[in-house]
């Protein structure tokens, strides 16, 4: 589409590396065959497969100046079924960066709070890079992340070897354990909102930053709000069909905002009274 | 100067921009039904009819190509749509429902990202509005701030009158600039009293009290009321002049084709659904909700207009017969 921009034409990647880390989920990184990958954490992508079409993704790494950004994927719908057939070599098309990502610049200074749910580690692991980058530009950071089972949790050893880190505070749950033992893994079995009741936060000095799938935010939220988080200091990142990224094919509509342009980020104040946007 | 064109006239007038290269579209006999078609000559016009679909058509096609995509050698490249083969268009003959409503999508389509397919048309396409002598117990123009007389976003307009003849109002310099060309066509007599036109019943609504209780609204029972039946069958949307969403999709094979983008409605039932299963919007009166919301609230709240003209065509096309101007004038007996 001839625009003002580039948005509507792709530009094309190649996969470099695709790493599964789960039965399901692989983590791909794409290297672009021209230019900068430069993008927020929180920002999403319409990525493409040749015959296949497109699907929104957030990147799970953050910019670094380089040509190469990471995206994890679940095998779970037509694009991402195709795109998981593709190995190393496999051709990609990307158009955006599109919406507003976290507002990293406000977040600076002050303690930082990473809810994630399931596939939802995947743009807070852009931000927990983006932060760790420069980690004393930050008080403190916590990543709280729930996943269904040992076996579904992802980047579990990368995260373990972060949080060897003075100013980075892990903690790891699932809901459920099978029969198998569990041997060294360094988790809690529980939901997050649980975990979360146990943790100590000074709700006036921290951003908390949420991302899971969709049952789990009414959840956090209402756990949050019991700590004395004020709502303001809330971040959402919700997940909509986007389609064309610009605001105009009123796919991801919640209620007045659209997820592509207004979001996909979103302070909970903002969304608070429209019913059914979490 | 009145200036004014008999009927044979304007026919030339449509051979003669057909035979300078220009698109005309207008309302045409097409089996059964009249639509906006394109004209090959003056003899196809149907005047006075009310053309089944909207003339959104002539902006936004159902379905367009927006890039293609090849791989050469091993290479994928991208191919662009060349928009400067987009024909100069006359939109003749299009009712004032259907003359109002691409102004209205001109805020949508260049808010924050230029849509160049749609506002391309738009630059090259003049329109050549007709005052409605036709309306049916559908219309509602005169609820929404629209009229049979109403010029609005047309460049000409056509008055008819006794005898055949049409009075020609220049409302744009874009409409001046085609008269002018064409001046010989015209003649500048009076040329008599204008024909009866259509008489909508509804009295104009109070557009603010219903985006007032729409505001309060999000939440009641009412929705499921008027759209427990909803079929979710999409025809009230394709069918509808300032309906806009779209769906983007890839066709073709690993090697060669073609990225295109079609309208879509927001009363399907995967319009929001996710790969996950998870459905923002999982049953019909939410959808319903949506379109009412979309049209009377959020499109005004962010763009100052009402995303609708009155035309009443969803409420010929529905299949169980959900009125949306009845709802509407309840919401704004509730308000």
């Amino acid at each position: 589409m001839t625009g003002s921009d580039s948005s509507m034409i792709p530009f094309m990647a190649e996969i470099v590396a695709s790493t599964p880390l789960s039965a399901d989920t692989s983590l791909f990184r794409l290297r672009l065959d021209q230019g900068i990958a430069d993008y927020l954490p929180g920002q999403f992508f319409q990525l493409s497969v040749p015959a296949g079409g497109e699907f929104p993704v957030s990147p799970a790494s953050a910019a670094d100046g380089g040509g190469e950004l990471e995206f994890c994927v679940r095998r779970v719908g037509q694009v991402t079924s195709h795109l998981h057939s593709l190995g190393p070599g496999g051709r990609v098309g990307l158009r955006g960066p599109f919406g507003n990502g976290f507002p990293v610049a406000e977040m600076a200074g002050a303690q930082i709070l990473l809810l994630a749910g399931g596939l939802g580690i995947a743009p807070l692991r852009s931000l927990l890079h983006y932060i760790l980058r420069e980690p004393e530009r930050y008080a403190s950071v916590t990543l709280m992340y729930g996943a269904r089972e040992p076996a579904a949790m992802l980047f579990r050893d990368e995260l373990v070897a972060l949080a060897r880190q003075e100013r980075f505070r892990l903690l790891l749950t699932v809901d459920f354990v099978r029969d198998e033992p569990v041997d060294g893994r360094v988790c809690t079995v529980g939901l997050l909102p649980a975990l979360l009741r146990g943790v100590k936060v000074e709700p006036a000095a921290t951003w908390a930053a949420i991302c899971g799938p969709p049952p789990l935010y009414a959840c956090l939220v209402a756990e949050l709000a019991s700590l004395g988080f004020a709502d303001e200091r809330i971040f959402i990142s919700l997940e909509r069909r986007m389609k064309c990224g610009v605001g105009h094919c009123c796919h991801c509509a919640l209620g007045q905002l659209l997820c592509c342009s207004d979001g996909p980020v979103f302070r909970y104040s903002a969304i608070k009274g429209i019913t059914g946007a979490i | 100067m009145p200036n004014t064109i008999t009927e044979n006239n304007l026919r030339l007038l449509i051979d003669a921009l057909v035979a300078e290269g220009t698109r005309v579209v207008g309302p045409k006999q097409a089996d059964a039904m009249t639509l906006y078609e394109p004209l090959s000559s003056g003899a196809e016009l149907v005047l006075g009819a009310l053309p089944r679909r909207s003339a959104k058509e002539a902006f936004f096609p159902l379905c367009e190509d927006i890039l293609s995509y090849e791989k050469k050698e091993g290479k994928m490249t991208v191919e662009d749509i060349d928009l400067s083969r987009l024909p100069d268009t006359v939109l003749m003959g299009a009712l004032p429902c259907d003359a109002a409503a691409p102004g209205i999508l001109d805020a949508v389509f260049s808010w924050d990202y230029n849509d160049e397919f749609f506002l391309t048309r738009r630059k090259r396409t003049t329109i050549i509005g007709m005052a409605c002598t036709k309306g049916d117990d559908a219309c509602f123009c005169t609820a929404v701030g629209y009229s049979p007389a109403e010029s609005r976003g047309s460049d000409l307009f056509l008055i008819p009158l006794e005898g055949g003849k049409l009075r020609c109002q220049v409302i744009t310099d874009k409409g001046n600039l085609l008269l002018e060309k064409h001046k010989p066509l015209f003649s500048d007599e009076e040329g008599g009293t204008a024909l009866p036109l259509a008489k909508p019943e509804m009295e104009k609504l109070d557009l603010a009290k219903i985006r007032g209780w729409l505001e309060k609204n999000f939440e009641s029972d009412f929705w499921k009321e008027i759209a427990q039946r909803c079929v979710g069958c999409g025809a009230c949307a394709f069918i509808c002049p300032a309906c806009h969403c779209f769906d983007i999709s890839d066709e073709g094979s690993e090697g060669k084709g073609k990225r295109r983008k079609h309208w879509d409605a927001c009363g399907f039932g995967k319009f929001t659904n996710h790969a996950s299963g998870h459905n923002p919007r999982d049953v019909q009166p939410q959808r319903y909700r949506n379109r009412i919301m979309h049209k009377f609230k959020y499109y005004d709240d962010k763009f100052g207009q009402t995303l609708c003209t009155g035309c009443g065509r969803c409420v010929r096309a529905c299949p169980v017969g959900i009125d949306i101007a009845s709802i509407v004038e309840e919401i704004n007996n509730k308000g």
